[in-house]
């Protein structure tokens, strides 16, 4: 209750600094937060600006299947290489390696092969997603205690039994973080791939009202982006904690 | 009866970068139905290797490993059963759910699962702890878990390897005590590793006593005093000497070898 409290009057605290400080300057450049409601309203109406609404769901779609790439992709590559030590020690350097350097780099060429559509955005947030999932996998199934498969093995577990029985709840907790930390970079790659260059979605929307200075939606925007950024890892949360809890 | 297991000039090596490592040499050994037999030898000498080759862990070099007359080639958890030093429980089951895995993979129904588990966890003191997680047990409780899951597979033989090694002094003395009495109930053929003498004076009815590595069988000494034992009874002082003459000798050279 006292860090509610507490975190409360910090946040107070936060935006009356903001108003005071915003209030007397120039208002294209300072949004107050007392500007904000009026703005978050004409957005979400689409006044003089693209509706929000279908530039929204594109973007779910487009984390939808960047996720869903990422992934099946994570999944796949992660028990290949965690599961075959020979492959393991061929790849996964090339993979630490491949993860260190930036992603943005990647994203001009991105748009070249596939274009200002969604394809281009979906590949951006596969590519940022899919990395935390197959080093998490690695991780995890290096983590699963070797003496529990030799003693399933001892009651009859054959390589699937030690799969589903072992190996998979032995690792649920690493493996769970990285879901979670790969959703969230899945949303940031499909987000900035809409503000780098797009025709639709909400980065497109975000663009468009930034271009024209409407500084006041444009900070609407975000507060709306972050909302929903907020509900997707808040849900992602609640499945890691419950993953954590199951695999004790 | 014929014997239910019975090794043959049994031998392993360990390949490493070094080269090979000879682990266990020439093991020759029949275990009579129903017996206990204790393993006796320094640490490292190869009996838990011995161990996992009966149990079809551990793939031997040569020789041969017959369970009621055929080869070992991998685990049959329908007539071995193995307890390790490490209980090994699955830190996600609860105690009644770490029971239940052996029936689990044989496809026994659920109700039927928790009835066998229950039946076992009460004998074994862990009543009103079936819904504990192992990480909210002590090491003795652990390892009693662990043996009623051993003993859920209901197999002939139990393999077991210094399951109490880990523990302190006073629980391994009660363990001790407790796996008399199972044993008494159960009729199984027990082969159990140990470096204790005492642990294998208490409870064995034969006592094989390894070298240290490569391990061999040095000698089998039959214990014949009644249970329970006293370990200041005459013949079991005379016999703990005997056994402590060979340990020792060997001991030493374990000792030597590895400084």
């Amino acid at each position: 209750m006292r860090v509610w409290t507490w975190r409360a009057l910090f946040l107070a605290g936060v935006l009356g600094a903001w108003e005071a400080v915003a209030r007397p300057l120039d208002p294209v450049l300072y949004v107050a937060p007392s500007a904000i409601p009026g703005a978050l309203l004409r957005v979400l109406r689409g006044q003089d600006m693209p509706a929000l609404s279908g530039h929204l769901w594109l973007t779910l779609q487009e984390i939808g299947a960047a996720y869903g790439l990422a992934v099946a992709g994570g999944l796949w590559l992660g028990f290949l290489l965690g599961l075959r030590p020979l492959l393991g020690r061929i790849y996964e350097p090339i993979l630490a390696a491949l993860y260190a350097i930036p992603s943005v780099v990647w994203y001009p060429s991105l748009m070249l092969f596939f274009g200002l559509g969604p394809s281009s955005k979906i590949a951006f947030g596969f590519l940022l997603g899919f990395f935390p999932i197959v080093l998490s996998v690695l991780a995890g199934v290096r983590q699963v205690d070797r003496h529990l498969i030799t003693v399933a093995t001892s009651m009859g577990a054959g390589p699937w039994a030690v799969f589903r029985k072992v190996v998979l709840p032995g690792m649920a907790s690493t493996l769970a973080g990285g879901l979670r930390t790969g959703l969230a970079l899945s949303v940031v790659g499909v987000l900035v791939g809409e503000v780098l260059g797009a025709r639709s979605g909400v980065g497109y929307v975000l663009n468009y009202v930034y271009g024209l200075l409407r500084t006041p939606e444009y900070v609407g925007l975000v507060v709306i982006v972050a909302a929903v950024v907020l509900v997707i890892d808040g849900v992602a949360g609640i499945f890691e904690a419950r993953a954590k809890r199951w695999a004790g | 009866m014929a014997d239910p297991i019975l090794l043959r000039e049994v031998s392993k090596a360990y390949q490493t970068a070094a080269g090979p490592i000879p682990a266990v040499r020439s093991v020759s050994l029949a275990v009579r139905d129903q017996e206990f037999l204790s393993i006796l030898g320094p640490s490292g000498c190869g009996k838990s290797t011995l161990l996992g080759m009966i149990g079809g862990l551990v793939a031997a070099d040569g020789g041969q490993i017959l369970i009621d007359g055929e080869a070992v080639t991998r685990p049959s958890p329908r007539k071995v059963a193995m307890v390790f030093q490490d209980p090994g429980l699955f830190p996600w089951r609860t105690a009644l759910d770490n029971v239940c895995f052996g029936l689990e993979l044989q496809g026994v129904p659920q109700a039927r699962r928790r009835e066998v588990a229950l039946g076992l966890l009460e004998p074994v003191g862990l009543k009103g702890f079936e819904d504990r997680y192992p990480r909210e047990l002590s090491g003795g409780m652990r390892q009693r878990v662990a043996i009623a899951r051993a003993l859920a597979l209901d197999t002939p033989i139990l393999l077991m390897d210094e399951p109490f090694g880990a523990l302190d002094e006073q629980t391994r003395l009660l363990m001790g005590e407790w796996l008399v009495g199972i044993r008494a109930r159960t009729r199984k053929t027990i082969v159990f590793v140990t470096h204790s003498l005492q642990e294998a004076i208490t409870l064995s009815d034969r006592i094989a006593v390894m070298t240290s590595r490569p391990g061999t069988i040095k000698d089998v000494l039959p214990v014949d005093l009644p249970y329970p034992r006293d370990l200041n009874s005459p013949p079991a002082v005379a016999l703990r000497a005997k056994l402590w003459d060979h340990v020792r000798d060997e001991s030493l050279r374990a000792m030597e070898g590895r400084a």
